[in-house]
């Protein structure tokens, strides 16, 4: 195995659980999450050689990861699927114990969010230092917190909402 | 009613399954990369080892008519020129690397696909009635000693399986190859445009 292969599986355990939660979070569906982790990798794969050490690597990761969810429901195929994403969750609900059903339900809720908003938030809740955020989706740091601001409180709303019914 | 922190404290416990190992995105990561490039080799491996076999001819019998001799010619020649054709457009996806050149690598994949549909339409063409004209020659000498009707069946079977391949599997095969290329031309420009937007 050469140096390169050893450095993605090095890169792939460290970051596939974050990115995992990123897709998953964007999606609101497994199966989607799985193509876009996917998609992510290879990604990296193939420019592994072009990193040059200027962000930090997970930063690097996540903006790659960033740009293939906001691409991924752009196509008219994977829109079909983004409309049974909902029922997707809605089935998987009940086969869930209760902790897994605020788990669904959460990812329900951020599903329901803007596109940007949902990666926005994924990355805040697995605790990424704010100026990598903004680095990676692009807003100036002041931005990002009035932003982030705001949607803890539109997220927090939404989940009790689908808690209520 | 949850706060926000409840939400948080819950994000912090959960944890997901990802169902792909390291290792098997590395080897798919390797494989859609090659896969065309492979399929590609295969297609010239078979159309080498159909020329030898067609060529061997010579070598383990002893033809003794003109024609058994202008039909083999016939069939190794269009085998060859389809081979060296094959062979050249496996040369324009060989040689240039998505990681390298993104944009070059994509003008490649769509000159490829371009030169297969021209070859699975004119020379295709050519090609079946070059193997026709040849077989035609050869059942001459080969089925002349045979009972008729054993000549029927052999002209029917061999005809029979040209038509069925000129016909059905090229327009499937077609329909997929087209389906495949273009699905990983949209796929590189896409990432190609990421990845300019970083």
């Amino acid at each position: 195995m050469d140096q390169k292969d050893i450095l993605f599986k090095e890169i792939f355990d460290k970051n596939s659980k974050k990115i995992f939660h990123l897709c998953y979070g964007y999606t609101g569906d497994k199966d989607s999450a799985n193509d876009l982790l996917q998609e992510t990798f290879l990604k990296v794969w193939q420019n592994l050689d072009k990193f040059r050490n200027k962000s930090l690597i997970s930063t690097w990761i996540y903006r790659i990861a960033v740009n293939t969810c906001l691409t991924y429901l752009r196509s008219e195929k994977r829109q079909a699927k983004d409309e049974l994403t909902e029922n997707i969750i809605e089935n998987k609900i009940e086969e869930f114990s209760e902790k897994n059903e605020q788990v669904a339900l959460l990812y329900k809720s951020i599903s329901k969010l803007e596109e940007n908003d949902r990666l926005i938030i994924t990355m805040v809740l697995d605790e990424l230092p704010y100026n990598e955020i903004a680095d990676i989706s692009g807003i100036s740091e002041g931005n990002l917190r009035v932003k982030i601001h705001r949607i803890k409180q539109k997220l927090t709303e939404l989940y009790n909402q689908h808690a209520r019914i | 009613m949850q706060e926000f922190d409840q939400i948080e404290a819950l994000w912090a416990t959960h944890t997901v399954d990802v169902t792909i190992s390291a290792d098997d995105m590395l080897k798919q990561a390797k494989k859609e990369v090659n896969g065309m490039r492979t399929k590609s080799l295969l297609n010239i491996g078979g159309m080498c080892l159909s020329f030898i076999a067609v060529a061997c001819l010579w070598l383990f019998f002893d033809f003794q008519s003109w024609t058994t001799h202008v039909g083999v010619s016939i069939i190794v020649l269009s085998v060859a020129v389809y081979t060296v054709i094959l062979y050249n457009n496996h040369r324009i996806i060989s040689k240039s690397d998505f990681t390298v050149d993104p944009n070059e690598f994509i003008s490649s994949l769509k000159r490829y696909q371009l030169n297969r549909f021209s070859l699975y339409n004119k020379l295709y063409w050519f090609y079946t009635v070059a193997l026709s004209l040849g077989m035609v020659f050869f059942f001459v000498e080969v089925l002349g000693h045979l009972d008729l009707w054993i000549q029927i069946v052999f002209i029917i079977i061999s005809f029979g399986w040209m038509i069925f391949c000129s016909t059905l599997v090229r327009k499937a095969v077609i329909k997929r190859d087209k389906e495949r290329i273009a699905l990983l031309i949209e796929k590189f420009e896409r990432i190609s445009g990421q990845l300019q937007g970083q």
